[in-house]
C-alpha cells in the first residue's frame, strides 16, 4: 500500500474552535481540581471541577464525533450462525470418532463418579464458615444469654429498680454481661393492669412487663413507644404490637407477639430475669418451637 | 509515520492487522437506545476506578476503633473499625467523600442503566435466538449488580445499613429447611457476627467485580461474535448490520458518552450528599431509626414485605415465616421469570427462527402487554417502600396508605398491562407513526379479534424489486463494494476493502442476497454525502477547474511562444 | 405571619433564618441566654411570679384561651385533657412552640408561632401552677458533651425522630416531628415532659447532664455544616437519593444517548 495519505479535509471553521474550546475547558477543570485539592480540599469544588473536565471532554469528542466524522452508511455482511450441515456433521463426528474419550461410557461413568465424589468432598470445607465451636443454628436462634437470675442493665451497664421504670416511659434493658448480644435487647414499660386485655406473656410486676425488643417479622428493634396508646411500632416495616394485649401484633405484617421476659425482684434490689424470653425472639424460621 | 511504524512493529510480533482491520471496520447501528448498555457499562468503570481507591481506606473489620477526627459528635466514640474509617474518610481524607459519593451515586446510575437497557433489549426483542445466551448473561449481571449494591452500601457498618443487614438475614431465615443454616454458615454465626464486615468486603470488592467482569467481556464478545441487532429499514436484512463504522464514528460518540457518564457522576458525588453514614450513627442490635429504607434497587423487596399481610402458615410442626413468600418466592419468581421469559415466548409464539432484526414494540402487543404490567408491580412495590415518608409528607395514617399500595400493587399492574396491550395493537394495525398518532378508529379496532395474518415477508428481498443494485469497483489494489436503493433514497457502502473481486462478491452476496449485482470501472461518483464532503467535492472541483483552465491557458500559450503568434 | 410560620413548619427542614428569627425574639424578651452555645446560668422564665398584677394576668389569658378546652380549673373536658399537675415544663412547651392553643381540631397539635409573648407565657406557666402541684420544671440548659448527646439521641431519640432529626410517621397520622427549629429549652422540656405520644424521659431515666448533652447534639443536628456532602435532600433518605439518580439517568444520561446516536443533520 502506498504510504501516500489522502489530504486531510479542513474542518468547517466553528467546530473546530468549538472543539479546542472544550478541550481547553476540560483541562481548565482538571487544573482546577488540582488547585480546589491542594488549597485544602471541598467536596463541592472538587466534584464541580471534575465534571467541568469530563464534561469538556464529553463535548470535544462528541462534536467531533459527530461534525467531523461522517456517521452512518456502512453496511457488514452477516454470516447468518448456520455453518452448513457438513461442518455440523463434521464436528458431531469429531467429538464422537472411535478414539474420543466420550464412546466409552463405562469409563466415562466411573470417571463421572470420581468427578462427582471430588466436587462433593470440596464443598465440606464449606461446613467451616460456620465455626465447630459456635452453636448450631437451631440451639443458637433459640436460647438468648438471658438466664434466670440475670440483672437487667441500661446500655450502659448500670442495674435497674423496678422504681427506675416510671409510667411514661421507656427503657430499653440488656442482660448483664451481654449487652452487645445480638438477640437479647429487651425494653420495660410500666402499665396499668386494670388495662390488660390479655396477660402479659412474661407477666407483670406491678404493671411493669418486659418484652423483646426484636420485632418478630424481621427482627429490627420496635423502639418507636407511642406513650398513652400502650401500642410499640416496629420502623422497618410498621407492624405494631399492642402491650395491653399481650404485645400481639394488630396491624403491620408481623404475625406473632413479642416474647415476652420474666422478671422480678432479686435480693439486692435490682431487676434480674427469671428466666429465657417466652419464645425465641425476633423474625421466625423453619424450626420455631 | 509514527503510526506506520507502531503497527508494523505490532505487526511483525503478532500478527494483529487482519483482526485489527476487520475490528476498527466494524459496523455498529445507529440508534440511541443501543447506547444505554453502554452507559451500564462505563458507570461500572467508574465504580471500579472510585472503587480500588477506597479500598486504600477502609478497614474491613468489626473490631472496636475509636474515632478521632474532624466530625465532633463522633470524636471520641468507640465504634467498629468498619465504621470510624468509612466517617474518617469522609470526614478527614481530602477527596475521599468526594470519590465515596461518587462510588455510591455510581452504583444507583449502573442499576438504573441496566433496567433501562432491559427493557429495551425486552421490548425489542433482541434476545431471541440466537441471542438467548446473551440474556442470560445480561440478568446475571443484573443480580451480581443487586447484590454488589447491597453489600457495598451495608459495608459501613451504620444503623441504616444495619437494620437491611438483619432484614436481609431474617428473609433468608425464613427459607424452610435450610434458611438458618444458610444464615449461619455465611455469618460464621447469629446475627451480628465479627465475620459479617470481612466477608461481605471480600465478596464485594473480589468476588463478585471478578465475576462482572468475566461476564462483562462474555457479553461483549458475544455482541461482537453475534453482531448488534438492528432495526429494520432500507437497506437493512437479516444478513447484515447498516450503520457506522467502529473506527472512527462510533469510537468517538462512545467515548463522549464515557466521558459525559464520569462528568455526570462525579458532579453527582460532589453536589449531591448520599448516604450521609455519620449522620446515622454505628450499628447497634438495640438502636434503630424511622424512616428506615433500602438503596432503591433493593427496595421492591421491602415494598413486599410491607404490603403483604401477615400470614404465617405451619405445617406440621414447622412454621413458614412471614417474610417467605414476599422476600424469597417473589423475588425467585422474579429472577426465574426473567431468566425463562426466552423459552417463555417461544412456547407461546413458535417461533424458532433466527432473528437479527429487532421489533418494534408495538409488534408484540402481548410482550408489551406483561412487560409494561411486570413494570408496574414493581414500581409499586418501590414507592410501597416509601410509604411512612409519602404517609408523613402528606400527612396521611400510614395504615390507610398501606391498604391503598396493598389493593394498587394487585390492580394498577393489570391495568397499565392491558392498555399497553391495546395501544400495542392500536398501533400495529392502523398507520400511526406514534402514539401521539392514534386516531379512535385505530383504538377501536384494537379491541376487535386480531385480523388474518397477511403472507409473512420473505426473508431474502424480492428478486424483482426495481431499482435495488449493488456495484462493485476497483480502487487501486482493493476491491469495494456498495448497496443502491434509489427508491428509498438510500446508498450504503461496504464496510471495510476485499484484497478481490471474489471476496468483495462474497460480502455482497451474503449481505444482500438475491440482489443484482453489477461492475462499476473507477470510483462511483457520489459516495454518502455529508456536508465535509460536498464541500470538499465542490472545492476540489473548483479547484481542479481552475487547474485544468490556468494548465489550458499555459499549454495555448507555449504553443503559441512566448513571443506571440509566431 | 401564622400562615407563613405554618408553612414553615410543615416543610420540616431548618429553615435557619426564621429559626434563628424566633428564638432571636424569645431570647430577647425571655432574658437571660438560652443558647446552648453559652452556659445559661439561673432560671430561664423570665418575669417575676407572685405579682398580683401578673397572676390575674395569667388567669384572664388562661380564661380566655385555655378554660374552653381544658375547664375552668383546669380539670379537663372531653375537649381537652386535665391540666392537674403537669408542670410548668409542659405548659411552658406547649405554649411556647406554638402547639397551644391548637387553631382547630386536630389529631396532632403542630409547632407554630407563639400567640402569646414571653411574659404572658411565664404568666399562664404560674397560672396552670396554682392549680396542681408536681410535674416537672422548666429545666435549666448548660453546655453538654455533643459526643455523649449523640449516643444518648441515637439510644433514645433516634427510633422516633430519625437519626437525622428529620422527623418520621407514627400511627393515626400523627408522626415525631422534625428537630431542627427548637431551641435548648424546648429540646430538654420535651425529654422531660414527653408530649403528645412522645415518652418522658424522667431524673432516673436520663440525668440532667445527659439531658444536656442531647440537647447540645439536637442543635448541632440541624447545622448545614453536617451536611458535607452536599445537597441533603431532605435528609430523607435512600429512596430519594434513588429518585434522583433515575431522574438522572433518565434525563441527562439516556438523553446524551439519544442526542449522541444521531447522525450530524437529523
Amino acid at each position: 500500500m502506498s504510504p501516500r495519505r489522502p489530504p486531510l479535509p479542513p474542518a468547517p471553521p466553528g467546530v473546530s474552535r468549538r472543539i479546542v474550546l472544550s478541550f481547553l475547558v476540560s483541562a481548565a477543570g482538571a487544573v482546577g481540581f488540582a488547585v480546589t485539592y491542594g488549597l485544602g480540599g471541598n467536596t463541592r469544588w472538587e466534584g464541580v471541577c471534575l465534571a467541568v473536565a469530563f464534561a469538556g471532554l464529553a463535548t470535544g469528542l462528541a462534536t467531533w464525533g459527530r461534525r467531523l466524522v461522517p456517521a452512518g452508511g456502512y453496511v457488514e455482511e452477516h454470516e447468518g450462525f448456520t455453518p452448513p450441515p457438513v461442518e455440523q456433521a463434521l464436528t458431531a463426528e469429531e467429538l464422537t470418532a472411535p478414539d474420543s474419550p466420550i464412546r466409552r461410557r463405562g469409563l466415562l461413568g466411573a470417571l463421572a463418579l470420581a468427578l462427582s465424589a471430588l466436587g462433593v468432598a470440596a464443598l465440606f470445607p464449606l461446613r467451616s464458615l460456620l465455626p465447630w465451636d459456635r452453636p448450631r443454628p437451631d440451639e443458637a436462634l433459640k436460647t438468648t444469654p438471658w438466664r434466670p437470675g440475670v440483672r437487667l442493665v441500661t446500655a450502659e451497664g448500670r442495674p435497674l429498680r423496678p422504681e427506675d421504670v416510671p409510667e411514661e416511659t421507656v427503657v430499653g434493658v440488656f442482660p448483664e454481661g451481654a449487652v452487645d448480644a445480638g438477640d437479647a435487647p429487651a425494653f420495660a414499660v410500666r402499665l396499668r393492669p386494670e388495662r390488660f386485655t390479655r396477660p402479659p406473656a412474661g407477666g407483670h410486676l406491678d404493671g411493669l412487663v418486659v418484652y423483646s425488643l426484636l420485632c418478630t417479622h424481621a427482627g429490627c428493634p420496635v423502639r418507636l413507644y407511642l406513650h398513652g396508646t400502650g401500642r410499640v411500632l416496629c420502623p422497618c416495616h410498621q407492624s405494631s404490637f399492642d402491650l395491653f394485649a399481650g404485645a400481639r401484633p394488630v396491624a403491620g405484617p408481623a404475625a406473632r407477639p413479642l416474647p415476652g421476659l420474666p422478671v422480678e425482684v432479686g435480693p439486692d434490689g435490682f431487676l434480674r430475669a427469671r428466666g429465657d424470653f417466652t419464645a425465641p425472639p425476633g423474625a421466625g424460621f423453619w424450626s420455631w418451637p | 509515520m509514527i503510526v506506520d511504524r507502531f503497527v508494523r512493529a505490532v505487526d511483525d510480533r503478532l500478527r494483529l492487522s487482519p483482526i485489527t482491520r476487520k475490528a476498527l471496520a466494524k459496523v455498529f447501528p445507529d440508534h440511541w437506545s443501543f447506547m444505554l448498555g453502554e452507559i451500564a457499562l462505563y458507570s461500572f468503570v467508574a465504580l471500579i476506578l472510585t472503587g480500588v481507591y477506597l479500598t486504600f481506606f477502609f478497614d474491613a473489620s468489626s473490631a472496636d476503633r475509636v474515632y478521632r477526627g474532624s466530625y465532633a459528635p463522633l470524636d471520641g466514640s468507640s465504634t467498629s473499625a468498619a465504621y470510624a474509617s468509612t466517617v474518617r474518610l469522609s470526614w478527614d481524607v481530602r477527596a475521599g467523600l468526594l470519590i465515596r459519593q461518587t462510588h455510591h451515586w455510581a452504583a444507583l446510575v449502573f442499576v438504573a442503566a441496566i433496567v433501562v437497557h432491559l427493557i429495551r433489549v425486552f421490548f425489542t426483542g433482541a434476545f431471541r435466538k440466537p441471542r438467548e445466551l446473551n440474556w442470560f448473561v445480561g440478568v446475571t449481571m443484573l443480580t451480581l449488580a443487586l447484590a454488589n449494591g447491597f453489600t457495598g452500601y451495608s459495608m459501613p457498618d451504620d444503623l441504616v445499613s444495619g437494620l437491611g443487614l438483619r432484614i436481609i438475614v431474617s428473609v433468608v431465615e425464613s427459607i424452610p429447611l435450610v434458611g438458618s443454616w444458610l444464615v449461619f454458615l455465611a455469618l460464621g454465626g447469629e446475627f451480628p457476627s465479627d465475620e459479617m464486615i470481612p466477608r461481605l468486603f471480600i465478596s464485594h470488592v473480589f468476588l463478585v467485580p471478578a465475576l462482572l467482569v468475566a461476564l462483562v467481556s462474555v457479553h461483549l464478545a458475544m455482541i461482537v461474535r453475534q453482531k448488534h441487532t438492528q432495526f429494520p429499514g432500507p437497506g437493512r436484512t437479516e444478513h447484515n448490520v447498516v450503520g457506522s463504522r467502529l473506527w472512527p464514528s462510533y469510537t468517538l460518540r462512545s467515548l463522549a458518552l464515557f466521558a459525559w457518564v464520569l462528568a455526570v457522576l462525579f458532579a453527582l458525588g460532589g453536589l449531591v450528599q448520599i448516604n450521609p453514614v455519620w449522620l446515622y450513627g454505628p450499628f447497634s442490635p438495640a438502636q434503630a431509626t424511622s424512616p428506615a429504607q433500602p438503596d432503591w434497587y433493593v427496595a421492591w423487596g421491602d415494598g413486599a414485605l410491607r404490603l403483604f399481610p401477615p400470614w404465617e402458615p405451619r405445617i406440621g410442626d414447622y412454621l413458614v415465616p412471614a417474610p417467605f413468600v414476599p422476600g424469597v418466592v417473589v423475588g425467585g419468581v422474579t429472577f426465574l421469570a426473567l431468566y425463562a421469559w426466552p423459552f417463555l415466548e417461544r412456547l407461546r409464539t413458535h417461533d424458532r427462527r433466527r432473528h437479527h432484526l429487532l421489533d418494534r414494540p408495538r409488534d408484540h402487543p402481548v410482550r408489551m402487554g406483561v412487560g409494561v404490567a411486570a413494570l408496574t408491580f414493581y414500581a409499586v412495590l418501590v414507592v410501597a417502600a416509601g410509604d411512612d415518608i409519602i404517609a408523613r409528607l402528606l400527612r396521611i395514617p400510614v395504615y390507610d396508605l398501606l391498604s391503598v399500595f396493598r389493593v394498587l400493587v394487585l390492580v394498577l399492574p393489570l391495568l397499565t398491562g392491558a392498555l399497553a396491550f391495546l395501544l400495542a395493537r392500536a398501533l400495529r394495525r392502523g398507520d400511526a407513526a406514534r402514539l401521539g398518532d392514534l386516531t379512535r378508529a385505530d383504538l377501536a379496532a384494537a379491541r376487535g379479534r386480531e385480523p388474518p395474518p397477511a403472507a409473512e415477508e420473505p426473508e431474502q428481498p424480492a428478486r424483482d424489486r426495481t431499482g435495488e443494485r449493488i456495484e462493485l469497483w476497483p480502487e487501486g489494489e482493493v476491491w469495494r463494494w456498495r448497496y443502491q436503493d434509489p427508491d428509498a433514497g438510500v446508498t450504503l457502502v461496504g464496510n471495510r476493502a476485499a484484497p478481490t473481486e471474489e471476496e468483495a462478491v462474497a460480502a455482497a452476496r451474503l449481505a444482500y442476497p438475491g440482489v443484482d449485482r453489477v461492475v462499476v470501472p473507477g470510483p462511483p461518483p457520489a459516495a454518502p454525502p455529508g456536508r465535509v464532503r460536498t464541500a470538499l467535492r465542490r472545492g476540489t472541483d473548483l479547484v481542479m477547474g481552475v487547474s485544468l483552465l490556468v494548465a489550458a491557458l499555459r499549454q495555448r500559450r507555449g504553443r503559441r511562444g512566448p513571443d506571440g503568434p509566431a | 405571619m401564622q400562615q407563613r410560620a405554618r408553612t414553615g413548619a410543615r416543610a420540616g427542614w431548618p429553615v435557619p433564618r426564621r429559626a434563628l428569627a424566633v428564638g432571636a425574639a424569645l431570647v430577647l424578651a425571655a432574658g437571660p441566654a438560652t443558647l446552648s452555645s453559652r452556659p445559661a446560668p439561673g432560671p430561664s422564665t423570665a418575669a417575676p411570679t407572685g405579682t398580683p398584677e401578673n397572676g390575674q394576668r395569667g388567669a384572664e389569658l388562661y380564661r380566655q384561651q385555655c378554660a374552653s378546652c381544658h375547664g375552668p380549673r383546669g380539670q379537663g373536658s372531653q375537649r381537652g385533657p386535665s391540666l392537674v399537675g403537669v408542670g410548668p415544663a409542659s405548659v411552658d412547651f406547649q405554649v411556647g412552640t406554638g402547639r397551644m392553643p391548637v387553631p382547630n381540631e386536630t389529631a396532632q397539635p403542630r409547632r407554630d408561632e407563639p400567640v402569646f409573648s414571653a411574659d404572658e407565657i411565664a404568666a399562664l406557666v404560674d397560672h396552670v401552677a396554682s392549680f396542681g402541684g408536681g410535674g416537672p420544671q422548666i429545666p435549666r440548659v448548660s453546655a453538654g458533651s455533643v459526643p455523649t448527646g449523640r449516643e444518648v439521641f441515637a439510644a433514645n431519640c433516634a427510633p422516633c425522630h430519625g437519626a437525622t432529626g428529620a422527623g418520621a410517621t407514627l400511627t393515626n397520622g400523627w408522626d415525631a416531628p422534625p428537630l431542627y427549629e427548637a431551641t435548648p429549652v424546648q429540646i430538654a422540656e420535651a425529654v422531660r415532659v414527653g408530649p403528645g405520644l412522645m415518652p418522658a424521659f424522667p431524673s432516673q431515666v436520663l440525668t440532667d447532664q445527659q439531658v444536656n448533652d442531647v440537647t447540645a447534639y439536637v442543635r448541632q443536628l440541624r447545622s448545614e455544616r453536617l451536611d458535607r456532602g452536599g445537597n441533603p435532600l431532605g435528609r430523607l433518605g435512600p429512596l430519594v437519593e434513588g429518585l434522583v439518580a433515575w431522574i438522572v439517568t433518565l434525563g441527562l444520561l439516556v438523553a446524551a444517548a439519544r442526542w449522541l446516536g444521531r447522525r450530524a443533520g437529523q
